[in-house]
């Protein structure tokens, strides 16, 4: 009964994993960097969750989704502001600067983190839930509502923005962009907007992952640091830049560390998935469902 | 003869202007805290908003040996490299006379080595590790808990209350570690019927559901927690969620003065009440003059209830200051040998330092200690269930236990 109550939890935070992985994915997949600051998004989120619901008493369904917008619009303007300078300049399909994006997304975390303590203050908050219920008991596994509800949202995000990505023609150009950036140039998309889009993307659902967990994981100013390292193992894990490969990424790194804790070791848990990073880094260079890189 | 004259009178103006000047040098001490996470930007937070009261009233009587108090913060980040860097430039380019703040241990152990290298005071506000006091290093002074005592009060309550099985979850930090096993050792000497053992816990962690399910399956009498915030609220609303602890069958039993946080109740809602807790301070104890000055103004600056750091962190200035008027010097040296002999009133009471090598050097040995339980959600610590406190003994059949 153990191994079915680890292997749900286990899901449930694989889930809650993907939807912040997907979107530091995407980013990879169109422009090629690592933005450093995507722990940051998912922390604005809960801050932003949390302040609208409790200090001015908005409903908590409507400030997710204002969490979400809030989301959004910082990543509209990190890209705006400081990530179209990557490619400004060289053409819209040429990037350069990678040691520049590098620094600046290094930088914004480091800002947003500071700025977050010093105007909300260093004081954790539990957010409110989405809906009241006590712990319940489904057979041998025992959860709350809130973990259900959060699991829920999470797992129709993540199949809507697969339909998204897979039907949807905004969709195509995301995928054709982050195939071939000059190819989807040439064919007329328009990669700075397919850009630019991603971020809100990205930013909505590291937003959304950040409030959904608010009343599970109280949010500070660092809250952002573990999901965003555990959302690079599952980057690399997947693929770099594959959206599924993170989410099959995601759920499978949920469900070994919840039973690699409880059977190995508790202690070495979170070294267990930097393990499996090295490991993968090593023989399959390219994550479960990357493709070689070619040179050309 | 005329021009000499005014030479000579110009010569004396300058130098009664510059003794002046320096008369009125403030006297600079350091407080090393952390301002910016990873750090427990909380517990920084409280111990800046203590020692500037203290600065503020003792300024506002004149100061010390006539001059006024200046206070250099150092923003550690909870990091201990940082800390020894902070101290390093406390002490080399700002000229402290002494260095106070310090309240993570892993931190205190750092900065310690840098103020004794420089034979500076370091007041060590609010580390408990036990080793920051074993290192016997002579311009270390100990106003703070320490970890011995509580795992000395913890294990006479679970002795008292006749539990059998005890899992203890510890941050992975000096602290956490180290009161964890001072515990176990406790336990093993006196209680060896008991089974104690602890399960070591990321302070920066957010899911320890894979730690706590085990324990569904087989729940031991009593969970303790050995951690800080966030990651304790965490481990409690889990340890909730997943029907452990508190229950009918498991106590739960915070070892580190949780609940007297200021945002202890936002954060953790119905998975604290029935906790238990050791902590150090209570409003029945006997608080001075002094202290209730200090906790007046504290209430008026910051709207919230003073807790223990508030009290601890006003007493390592006042000690400071203290020491300075009894060597009538700034110098380091004195200070410290006036820190050792001299007996202080603080404002949590009278006492003296320790002088036994081991966790007890320069160490406020008796520093006084309550055990709680807390019966309601939101409940304010004047209205907790005492089963420990200053003149009454330890009393576990007031403990109450939940229905479910």
């Amino acid at each position: 009964m153990l191994a079915l109550d680890l292997l749900v939890n286990g899901l449930i935070f694989g889930l809650f994993y993907a939807l912040m992985a997907v979107g530091l994915a995407m980013i990879f997949g169109v422009l090629k960097v690592v933005n450093f600051a995507h722990g940051e998004f998912y922390m604005i989120g809960g801050y932003a969750y949390v302040l609208i619901s409790l200090k001015l008493g908005i409903p908590p369904w409507i400030a997710l989704g204002l969490a979400a917008l809030a989301g959004a619009g910082l990543g509209w303007l990190v890209e705006r502001l400081l990530m179209r300078p990557l490619y400004a300049g060289h053409g819209s399909w040429s990037i350069t600067k990678d040691e520049y994006a590098v620094v600046v997304t290094f930088g914004l975390s480091l800002l947003l983190i500071n700025l977050v303590d010093k105007i909300v203050g260093p004081y954790p908050f539990l957010g409110p839930v989405l809906i009241e219920t006590s712990r319940f008991t489904i057979g041998p596994v025992m959860l709350n509502g809130q973990k259900l509800i959060a699991a829920g949202v999470s797992l129709c995000l993540l199949i809507g923005l697969a339909l998204f990505i897979k039907r949807s023609l905004w969709g195509r150009q995301i995928q054709a962009v982050a195939q071939n950036r000059l190819g989807a140039s040439l064919a007329g998309i328009d990669a700075t907007k397919t850009t630019s889009m991603v971020f809100m993307i990205s930013g909505l659902l590291a937003a959304l992952s950040g409030a959904l967990l608010a009343p599970l994981i109280n949010p500070g100013p660092d809250v952002g640091a573990f999901p965003a390292i555990k959302s690079y193992v599952i980057v690399v894990l997947g693929g770099m830049g594959s959206i599924w490969g993170g989410m099959a990424a995601a759920l499978f790194l949920g469900v070994f560390e919840a039973f690699f804790a409880v059977y190995v070791s508790y202690a070495y848990r979170d070294a267990f998935g930097l393990l499996i990073l090295i490991l993968v880094l090593l023989i399959r260079p390219q994550g479960m469902f990357g493709e070689k890189g070619r040179e050309v | 003869m005329r021009f000499s004259r005014i030479t000579a009178l110009l010569g004396i103006a300058f130098a009664a202007s510059a003794t002046s000047a320096i008369a009125a040098d403030p006297i600079a001490i350091g407080i090393s805290i952390a301002q910016s996470p990873p750090g427990s930007v909380v517990q920084g937070t409280q111990v800046k908003d203590a020692v500037e009261i203290v600065k503020d009233m003792v300024n506002a009587k004149g100061g010390v040996l006539g001059r006024q108090i200046k206070l250099i913060y150092e923003d550690n980040q909870g990091i201990p490299e940082k800390g020894r860097a902070a101290t390093e430039k406390l002490i080399t380019k700002d000229k402290v006379v002494a260095i106070a703040g310090g309240h993570q241990s892993s931190v205190c152990l750092a900065e310690i080595e840098v103020a004794h290298r420089y034979n500076t005071p370091y007041i060590n506000t609010n580390c408990w590790s036990d080793d920051v006091r074993k290192k016997g290093y002579a311009e270390v002074f100990n106003p703070a808990n320490y970890n011995t005592r509580v795992s000395e009060a913890m294990t006479n309550t679970i002795i008292a209350m006749g539990v059998k099985s005890v899992v203890a979850f510890a941050e992975n930090t000096d602290y956490g570690i180290g009161q964890a096993k001072i515990t176990g050792e406790m336990m093993k000497a006196r209680a060896p019927g008991v089974s104690y053992k602890y399960e070591t816990v990321d302070r920066a962690g957010k899911d320890f559901t894979p730690a706590i399910l085990p324990l569904r399956a087989n729940p031991p009498d009593m969970v303790v927690t050995i951690m800080l915030p966030p990651a304790a609220y965490i481990v409690m609303n889990q340890l909730y969620e997943q029907g452990v602890a508190p229950s009918a069958k498991t106590w739960l039993y915070d070892g580190s003065g949780l609940a007297d946080y200021p945002d202890f109740w936002q954060n953790v809602k119905d998975a604290g009440k029935y906790m238990i807790s050791f902590a150090l301070y209570h409003p029945q104890m006997a608080i001075p003059k002094l202290g209730q000055d200090v906790s007046a103004e504290y209430k008026k600056r910051t709207n919230n209830e003073p807790n223990r750091l508030i009290f601890q962190s006003a007493d390592s200035l006042l000690l400071i200051v203290d020491a300075i008027k009894t060597a009538k010097s700034t110098d380091p040296k004195a200070i410290v040998k006036a820190l050792q002999t001299m007996k202080f009133a603080g404002v949590r009471g009278p006492f003296q330092f320790g002088k036994e090598q081991g966790y007890g050097f320069q160490q406020w040995v008796d520093i006084p200690f309550v055990n709680y339980q807390l019966t309601d959600v939101n409940q304010p610590i004047s209205k907790t269930n005492l089963i420990q406190g200053p003149g009454q003994k330890l009393d576990v059949n007031k403990l109450v236990k939940p229905a479910k």
